[in-house]
């Protein structure tokens, strides 16, 4: 335990609880000899008793006045998840259902508020995990950095779920993405979970410096696809291979070269959306050890507390007290 | 200031010269009749004694012989150690000089000189009054004990004060509250043996009967200094009641050992009690 006082000089006066438990408060009647009384060992109990009460009273009233407090401290708290970073599209063709179809920007069935939706209850399930949250459309967005502040984080995360503008440009995003882990410990798997429709052409050099950060950050990629029925899929080549008709097939491509572990989730309805999401959550619940910062306790309230209860024991006491000898 | 008087007797004979009250040895002028002794031993015609003459004609002339009554010492032997500042029901230190004053009062008009001595841990002088027969005396010595607050941490004065009381029997009474060990009592009375001592025990109803019913007290003990807080409730009242009653009774057979039983001067002082204290022993 770390505890520390702010004015330690106030346990000086916690000498003073000497004062009472050498000599009590109540006012002497002089009796002729106390031989003559017979020994009473309830008495002698209730006197120390009392006066230790009254020496506690002072002690804690002296060390609350001192100011105890329980230093910041780390504790170490395992966790059962991963350090999450939600790289979620919100380019204008997320507002498309899974058909392909739009539907208006204030819909529940967009591909964008089904995805939103699901990732809430994903954060929901799993209260041990850190989560970021990376929004992308032309240029990426910062939302939240990694973060237990799981209410801040499904809040983000439902926002996403309205309108989407403009392209889809995945590479900044995903840099971005990276960004968050840099500096930070690592206590076990990052992940960065890609939510898009789609992808774009990627730079060379953008795509090598991003290999690069991959490797340095030691993270794994997870990409949900959000597929509509008539775009084509990442495992099949397409008939004309062309970067810019079918970047997606690319991107996988791309993505399986970089060493790192890596899975694409193919869902092309609701339902295969929540079953991707299941499988990450499968596949990532290794435990994770990490630290949490707890800011310091003041303590002098319970001390005053406690001289508080001496106090009032006491004072019930001095209602017992005679006043007068003869009645 | 009305002086209380009550009366004393002695079951013993006194060996004093002064003539007064008591029942003496000398012969003299009396009404005892102590024997028959020749004319020539006491040359008292009023006092021929015709029937014994006449009983034996060959006898020389014959007087009847009286014994005299005497005066005795009567003494005051006070303790006045702090225990006796206790006030409770009364002052004890009123009690005590109320009775002081009495006796003063009842050995002037019983005719027998009077002795003071207050103890502390030594006798204080200032107090005490040299054994004679005063008449004026009692109340300002009534005034002087009243105004008098007791703070010495024992009574050995009384030791020193029995050993300055003379070789003649004197009537003593030892006024104290005996809170003392048995020792130190027995040790006290050894040294007043020769003398015909009363023991008169000053209590206060407020030590042991008239006690608060429930309720912390702290309680101080002059002499010693000492503290302690009693926690005051019906069975403790009883167990001190029963304290007190067992020395009643130990004070009461120790001291009747020596002679007398102790006289209880508890809350005020009843003149007539003393009287009759002397008379049913």
């Amino acid at each position: 335990m770390s505890l520390a006082f702010s004015q330690p000089w106030g346990l000086l006066l916690g000498l003073l609880a000497i004062i009472p438990i050498l000599k009590s408060g109540q006012p002497s009647k002089a009796y002729s000899s106390l031989a003559m009384l017979p020994e009473d060992p309830i008495s002698s109990w209730m006197d120390w008793g009392l006066r230790l009460l009254a020496g506690l009273a002072a002690l804690f009233m002296a060390i609350g006045i001192a100011g105890p407090y329980l230093r910041e401290q780390w504790i170490e708290k395992i966790g059962t998840g991963a350090h999450i970073v939600l790289l979620v599209d919100r380019s204008s063709s997320m507002n498309e259902n899974f058909s392909g179809t739009y539907l208006g920007g204030s819909s529940h069935e967009s591909k964008s508020s089904i995805a939103s939706k699901l990732l809430a209850d994903f954060i929901d399930r799993r209260p041990q995990d850190l989560f970021a949250v990376v929004a992308f459309s032309a240029a990426p967005i910062y939302v939240l950095p990694l973060t237990q502040d799981h209410q801040a984080i499904r809040s983000a995360v439902l926002a996403l779920g309205g309108r989407g503008h403009g392209i889809t440009h995945i590479a900044p995003g995903l840099a971005m993405a990276l960004e968050y882990f840099s500096g930070q410990p690592v206590t076990g798997s990052r992940i960065v979970l890609l939510v898009s429709d789609g992808a774009a052409r990627m730079e060379p050099e953008t795509a090598d410096a991003l290999r690069q950060i991959f490797q340095d950050e030691q993270s794994s990629l997870y990409w949900i696809y959000l597929r509509n029925l008539k775009g084509g899929k990442l495992t099949e080549a397409p008939k004309n291979p062309n970067e810019s008709t079918t970047p997606e097939y690319y991107l996988h491509q791309y993505f399986q070269s970089l060493g790192i572990p890596y899975q694409a989730f193919e869902a092309d309805n609701p339902k295969a959306l929540q079953e991707a999401i299941a499988q990450v959550e499968r596949l990532e619940n290794r435990p994770l050890v990490y630290r949490e910062k707890l800011p310091r306790q003041d303590l002098s309230g319970r001390c005053y507390a406690a001289a508080l209860v001496c106090l009032m024991i006491l004072i019930a006491f001095q209602t017992l007290e005679v006043k007068a000898w003869n009645l | 200031m009305s002086l209380k008087e009550f009366h004393y007797q002695i079951a013993w004979r006194a060996k004093g010269g002064h003539p007064g009250h008591h029942p003496g040895l000398q012969s003299g002028g009396g009404f005892e009749f102590q024997g028959l002794v020749p004319f020539t031993s006491q040359p008292d015609p009023r006092n021929l004694a015709i029937r014994a003459m006449i009983a034996d004609p060959n006898q020389p002339l014959l007087v009847k012989s009286f014994r005299q009554r005497a005066a005795i010492p009567v003494y005051v032997l006070a303790d006045l150690s702090a225990s006796m500042s206790f006030i409770g029901t009364t002052v004890k230190t009123a009690l005590l000089a109320e009775f002081v004053a009495a006796t003063a009062w009842s050995a002037w008009r019983t005719g027998d000189p009077f002795g003071f001595y207050a103890c502390e841990g030594e006798i204080r002088w200032d107090l005490s009054l040299p054994l004679r027969l005063y008449k004026g005396m009692a109340s300002d010595l009534h005034n002087r004990i009243i105004h008098f607050q007791p703070t010495a941490k024992n009574a050995n004065g009384l030791l020193e004060a029995a050993s300055l009381l003379g070789r003649q029997r004197a009537l003593v009474f030892l006024v104290s509250d005996f809170h003392w060990p048995m020792g130190q009592m027995e040790a006290l009375l050894n040294a007043l043996i020769r003398h015909d001592v009363i023991p008169v025990v000053i209590w206060d109803s407020g030590e042991y009967e008239n006690l608060p019913r429930f309720g912390l007290a702290e309680l101080r003990d002059p002499e010693t200094g000492q503290r302690r807080r009693l926690f005051l409730r019906p069975s403790m009242l009883d167990r001190i009641r029963e304290r007190f009653l067992a020395r009643r009774i130990e004070l009461t057979q120790l001291c009747a050992q020596r002679g007398r039983e102790p006289f209880f001067l508890v809350d005020q002082f009843d003149p007539d009690a003393m009287t009759q204290y002397f008379y049913q022993s």
